[in-house]
C-alpha cells in the first residue's frame, strides 16, 4: 500500500499546553477497513478487511486474567487458558488443533496480567471452522471437562513452569521485582503463570466456577482480520454466536496504586556466572500520553546500538554485557522495568548505579531533538512492522476494545508516538521514575535452592 | 485510511451500536461435525525480478505490499562451514563486526544514521552465511540501500572494535556456561559432527575466541565478503527494476572478488546409541536432545522430509509432542526437525523434560522413531501433514522478512527459481510409500546421540540401557 497520509482524528494529546515547535508534518494514520457490531448478548465484534492475501485471522480477548485471581490459586488463569484446549461439547480432547492444522492453519492462546486471547489463522475458505472452534468452547465448555484432562495439564504447566521461570537462569527474577513493586493484596503481585504449589492445587470446580465468571460473550471481544466479506462474516458471526446467552456482569478489578514510600530490594542468589540488575517503576496505565512517552523513553535509553544507556554502559564504558528496557502495557498501573548484566568483574552496584543515573539525567535534561525525531521513527517502523501480520493487527484491534471501547483507536497509534515530545519524556522521568517509588533486584551468582523453587517465599 | 463502517445507530467513530438489526431467531444449529469450508482462494508466491549485476551479485527483488517499509538483505559466503579446526566462532564474530566501522563512519555513525532512517540494521553469520540485513520506511530506501552496501564491501574492521566484540563474547561464552538449552545443543552438536566445523559452537570457545586475530579475520573478510558471491535481497514498497539500476550503480568499481569454494562437511558415522550427560546438580529439568546427521537443504528428498517431519514432530499434533505432552505430560512441548543447512545439517528432537521422567521421555521418544521406520503412516496422518504444509505457507509469507527469508533460499540453496510455485503440489504427490522410503533412508532410530542436561546422580542410572 502507498503511504497513507491522511491527517489523524486522534484528539490532541495531554502534553503541556505550550504550543508545539513546528516539527515534521502529522503522523500518517493506519491504513484500517473496520466494521463494528455488538450482538444483543453484548459480544463486540470488530471486523477489519484486509484481502491482500487469502487468509482470517480469528482473534478472541476475554478480558480475564491473572489480575482476576486469588492467593492461593494464582496460575489459575493461565491454566484454564490451557483446559481451553481440551474439547468442548462437539469437538473432542486435542480437536481445536487437530481441526485447525490439518485445514492449514495456526492457532494458540496466551495469558496475561488483565486478559486471556484465543487466535487462529486459517485459509480464508475455512472461516466458519474457527467460528465454530471458538464458539464451542465459549458456550460448550464445561461437559468436556474430567479429572484426567485437568491432571494432565496441571503436569504440563508445572513443566511449562520449569522451562520458562525455574530452570532459566535468571528465571526468577522478574516475579521477585513485580512481587516488590506491588504490595501483597495488589493483582499485580503475583506472577502471571503462577506459583507451583498453587497451580497443584487447581481443581475441577475452580474450572466450573471460572467459566461461569468469565468465559461469557459480555466479555469477550471477537476480532477478525484478512480476506472476507464483511456482511457475510458478520451473519456468520451471529450465527455460531448468536445463541450463546449473556453472562453476569463481570466486576472490574480495581486496585489503587498507593505510593510505595521508599525502595524495595532484594539479592537473589542463582545459577550465573554474570551478576544481573533488574529495576522497575510504576508508570501511568496503558493508553495514557505519559505511557507512551514511557515506551518512547525506553527506546531512548536502551534500544539498539544508538541507545544512551548502551552507548554509554555496553560501548564506552564496558560495564555491561546488555541493557534492556520495556513497558508494560497493563490497564491498573503501567511499569517500566530495566535490566542489565554486568560485565566479568564488574560490581553489580556499578552496574545500578549506571542505570539509574540514566533514568535520573532525564528528570532535569530535555532530550535533543534529532533523538526524539529518531525515536520517532523507529516507533513507526515498528508500528508497521507490527500490523503487516493479520494476527498482530487482529490482536491490536481486540486490545484496542478490551482496554479502550475503540477500535479505531489503532490507526492513530503512530499519531500518539508523535505527540510524545522531550518535556513528556521529561515528566515521565522526573514524576514516575524516583527512586524510593521503585524494586531493585540483583541476581548474583549462588545456590539458587536457597530461594525454593518457585515456591511462594 | 480509517474508515469504520458498520451496521447500526451512528455514533462516535468506532464506538459500538446496539443491536438494532431484525432480531435473529435462534435455531438449534448443526455443532456436531467441523462446518463445511467455502470457496477456496488461488494462492501464488509473489512474482519476483531475478538477476545477475555487473559485478556478479546475485539480486533478488519483490514489490509486496504490506505497508511503507522495505527489508533489505545482503548475504556471503561466509558462514561458519568454512571454520578450520581451531577457529570456532571466526565467522560469527566478524559477521557482527560488519557494521562496526567503514573508513567514512564509526560504529555510532553507522548506527544512528540507521535510526534516521527509521530502521534496523543487524549483522551476523549463521552456518551457510555471513549477512547483513536492514529494514526501513521505504521513503529512505535509496539511502538505506547505499548505507548497506557501503557497510558490507567496505567494513575496515577497527582493532578497537574487535577487542570490544572479543571481550563482550568472552563474557556472552561465560554468561551461557549455565544456559541448559546451550549447554545441550552445544554437546549434541559435538558428539554429532565431532571435529568438523559443524561440530563447532557457532559463538566458538573461551580459547578460540581468545586466539582469533585481526590478520586472519581481514585476510577471510577479503575473500569472502566480495561482490561476485554475494545475494542481495529486497521486499516491500519498492520497484524492483528501478532497485536493481540503484544496485548496479552503487556496486560500481568495487572488484567482483571470488570466494574459494565451500568445503564439504563429511559427520563421522554414529554407530549405536551415544549418551551424554552434562550435570547440572540443581537443575529443576532435564533438556533433552536426540538425533544424527540429516541431509543438505538442496537434497531431493527435502520436500518428503518435510512432510515426514510434520508428522513425527513438526507440529503440534504430531506423534512425538501428543505422546510427550498430551498423553503422558512429561514437558510443556517436543519438536522435532530437519535442520536446513547447505551441508548435511542435523535431524534434531528437542524438549525439556521432568528430572525423573527424563528416561522415559527419551524412551517414548526412540520408541515413535523407531515406528516411523517400522511401518507406514496413516492415510489421515498423511492428509493433515500436506494440508498443514500447503495451507500455513501463505502465512509465513505475511510479512516482508517472511518474502526475504523465501528468496534467500532460493539463492542461497541453489533452488530452481519456480521451487515455491511449484511446492504445493510437489507436497500433494507425496505418497505413504515414499515417506516410509525416506524415513527408512534417513531416520537412524539405532545409531544416535543423545544429550540429556540435568542432575547427573539422577539421570546416569535411569538412562543406562538406552
Amino acid at each position: 500500500m502507498p503511504n497513507p497520509s491522511t491527517p489523524s482524528q486522534s484528539p490532541p494529546s495531554q502534553s503541556p499546553p505550550d504550543p508545539t515547535p513546528p516539527g515534521p508534518p502529522k503522523a500518517p494514520t493506519l491504513d484500517l477497513d473496520l466494521t463494528t457490531h455488538t450482538l444483543d448478548n453484548g459480544l463486540r465484534v470488530v471486523l477489519q478487511r484486509d484481502n491482500r492475501l487469502p487468509l482470517v485471522a480469528v482473534n478472541l480477548w476475554y478480558h480475564v486474567g491473572s489480575k482476576n485471581e486469588r492467593p492461593g490459586r494464582t496460575g489459575f488463569a493461565h491454566l484454564f487458558e490451557h483446559m481451553l484446549f481440551q474439547g468442548s461439547e462437539h469437538v473432542d480432547t486435542n480437536g481445536h488443533f487437530k481441526y485447525v492444522q490439518q485445514v492449514g492453519g495456526m492457532c494458540n492462546g496466551s495469558t496475561w496480567y488483565d486478559r486471556t486471547n484465543y487466535y487462529e489463522t486459517l485459509p480464508a475458505h475455512h472461516l466458519d471452522l474457527g467460528l465454530w472452534l471458538e464458539s464451542d468452547r465459549m458456550g460448550f465448555l464445561l461437559p468436556a471437562m474430567t479429572q484426567e484432562k485437568l491432571d494432565n495439564q496441571r503436569e504440563v504447566v508445572m513443566n511449562e513452569r520449569r522451562q520458562r521461570i525455574d530452570n532459566q537462569p535468571y528465571g526468577q527474577a522478574s516475579e521477585e521485582l513485580f512481587s516488590l513493586l506491588y504490595p501483597d493484596d495488589h493483582p499485580y503481585h503475583w506472577p502471571v503463570i503462577g506459583y507451583m504449589e498453587d497451580i497443584a492445587a487447581a481443581t475441577l470446580e475452580d474450572v466450573s466456577e471460572f467459566f461461569s465468571t468469565y468465559y461469557a460473550p459480555n466479555n469477550a471481544v471477537l476480532t477478525l482480520a484478512g480476506d472476507f466479506d464483511p456482511d457475510h462474516a458478520l451473519e456468520r458471526v451471529e450465527h455460531w454466536f448468536g445463541g450463546i446467552p449473556r453472562g453476569p456482569e463481570v466486576p472490574p478489578v480495581t486496585h489503587a496504586t498507593e505510593p510505595l514510600g521508599g525502595e524495595r530490594r532484594a539479592e537473589l542468589p542463582d545459577d550465573v556466572t554474570l551478576p544481573r540488575v533488574y529495576m522497575a517503576y510504576r508508570i501511568p496505565k496503558v493508553g495514557e500520553a505519559l505511557w507512551y512517552a514511557a515506551d518512547v523513553f525506553t527506546y531512548l535509553l536502551a534500544s539498539g546500538k544508538a541507545s544512551r544507556l548502551y552507548q554509554e554502559m555496553v560501548y564506552e564504558r564496558q560495564i555491561a554485557q546488555d541493557v534492556n528496557a520495556y513497558v508494560y502495557p497493563t490497564e491498573l498501573s503501567g511499569t517500566l522495568y530495566l535490566s542489565a548484566t554486568a560485565r566479568p568483574g564488574i560490581d553489580p552496584a556499578e552496574v545500578e548505579t549506571a542505570l539509574t543515573e540514566g533514568v535520573e539525567r532525564y528528570a532535569s535534561e530535555l532530550v535533543e531533538d534529532e533523538r526524539l525525531a529518531r525515536a520517532r521513527n523507529r516507533m513507526l517502523h515498528q508500528i508497521y512492522v507490527q500490523t503487516q501480520k493479520l494476527d498482530g493487527m487482529a490482536d491490536l484491534l481486540s486490545e484496542s476494545t478490551t482496554l479502550f471501547g475503540d477500535a479505531s483507536r489503532v490507526g492513530d497509534e503512530p499519531q500518539r508516538y508523535h505527540d510524545v515530545d522531550a518535556e513528556a519524556v521529561r515528566d515521565l522521568a522526573a514524576d514516575w521514575c524516583q527512586r524510593e517509588e521503585r524494586a531493585v533486584v540483583t541476581v548474583v551468582p549462588g545456590d539458587r535452592s536457597a530461594n525454593g523453587n518457585g515456591v511462594e517465599r | 485510511m480509517s474508515t469504520p463502517r458498520k451496521p447500526g445507530t451512528p455514533g462516535a467513530p468506532g464506538a459500538y451500536a446496539g443491536h438494532d438489526a431484525e432480531p435473529v431467531p435462534h435455531a438449534p444449529i448443526q455443532r456436531d461435525q467441523p462446518p463445511a469450508a467455502g470457496d477456496v482462494e488461488a494462492f501464488r508466491f509473489p512474482s519476483y525480478h531475478r538477476t545477475t549485476l555487473a559485478n556478479g551479485t546475485t539480486l533478488l527483488a519483490a514489490r509486496a505490499s504490506r505497508g511503507p517499509i522495505i527489508d533489505f538483505s545482503v548475504l556471503f559466503p561466509a558462514g561458519a562451514e568454512r571454520e578450520a579446526a581451531g577457529e570456532a566462532g571466526m565467522a560469527t564474530l566478524l559477521g557482527g563486526l560488519l557494521d562496526e566501522g567503514t573508513a567514512e563512519l564509526s560504529a555510532l555513525e553507522i548506527a544512528a544514521t540507521v535510526e534516521r532512517l527509521g530502521g534496523r540494521l543487524s549483522s551476523g553469520a549463521d552456518w551457510d552465511a555471513g549477512s547483513l540485513s536492514l529494514q526501513v520506511l521505504s521513503r529512505h530506501h535509496r539511502r538505506a540501500l547505499e548505507l548497506l552496501l557501503d557497510v558490507a564491501t567496505g567494513a575496515t574492521l577497527p582493532p578497537e572494535e574487535l577487542e570490544r566484540q572479543r571481550s563482550r563474547r568472552l563474557a556472552e561464552l561465560l554468561r551461557k556456561s549455565t544456559d541448559p538449552s546451550h549447554l545441550a545443543t552445544k554437546a549434541f552438536s559435538r558428539a554429532v559432527y565431532g571435529d568438523t566445523a559443524y561440530g563447532h559452537s557457532l559463538l566458538g570457545d573461551k580459547d578460540t575466541v581468545e586466539a582469533l586475530d585481526r590478520e586472519r579475520l581481514l585476510d577471510f573478510y577479503r575473500q569472502c565478503y566480495a561482490p561476485s558471491g554475494a545475494i542481495l535481497v529486497a521486499v516491500g514498497d519498492l520497484d524492483p527494476e528501478t532497485l536493481a539500476a540503484e544496485a548496479e550503480e552503487l556496486l560500481q568499481g568495487i572488484e567482483p572478488g571470488s570466494a574459494p569454494p565451500r568445503p564439504d562437511i563429511q559427520p563421522p558415522a554414529l554407530s549405536g546409541r551415544r549418551v551424554e550427560i552434562i550435570d547440572r546438580p540443581s537443575a529443576a529439568q532435564t533438556e533433552l536432545r536426540l538425533g544424527h546427521a540429516g541431509v543438505p537443504r538442496s537434497h531431493p528428498d527435502f520436500t518428503a522430509l518435510t512432510v515426514l517431519n510434520a508428522i513425527l514432530g513438526g507440529k503440534f499434533t504430531s506423534r512425538i509432542n501428543l505422546n510427550l505432552r498430551e498423553r503422558n505430560g512429561y514437558t510443556y512441548g517436543a519438536q522435532t526437525a530437519f535442520v536446513g543447512r547447505r551441508g548435511p545439517g542435523p535431524f534434531l528432537v528437542s524438549t525439556a523434560v521432568g528430572t525423573p521422567v527424563a528416561a522415559a521421555a527419551a524412551r517414548e521418544v526412540l520408541h515413535e522413531l523407531e515406528r516411523i521406520v517400522a511401518e507406514p503412516v496413516e492415510e489421515d496422518e498423511l492428509r493433515d501433514a500436506q494440508s498443514y504444509i500447503i495451507g500455513t505457507f501463505p502465512y509465513t509469507l505475511q510479512t516482508v522478512s517472511g518474502v526475504v527469508s523465501r528468496l534467500e533460499n532460493l539463492a542461497l540453496f541453489d533452488l530452481p527459481d519456480d521451487y515455491y510455485d511449484t511446492l504445493p503440489g510437489r507436497v500433494r504427490a507425496v505418497t505413504r510409500e515414499e515417506l516410509l522410503r525416506v524415513a527408512r533412508e534417513h531416520l537412524h532410530p539405532q545409531d544416535l546421540a543423545i544429550v540429556a542436561v540435568g542432575p547427573k546422580e539422577e539421570l546416569e542410572p535411569a538412562m543406562e540401557g538406552l
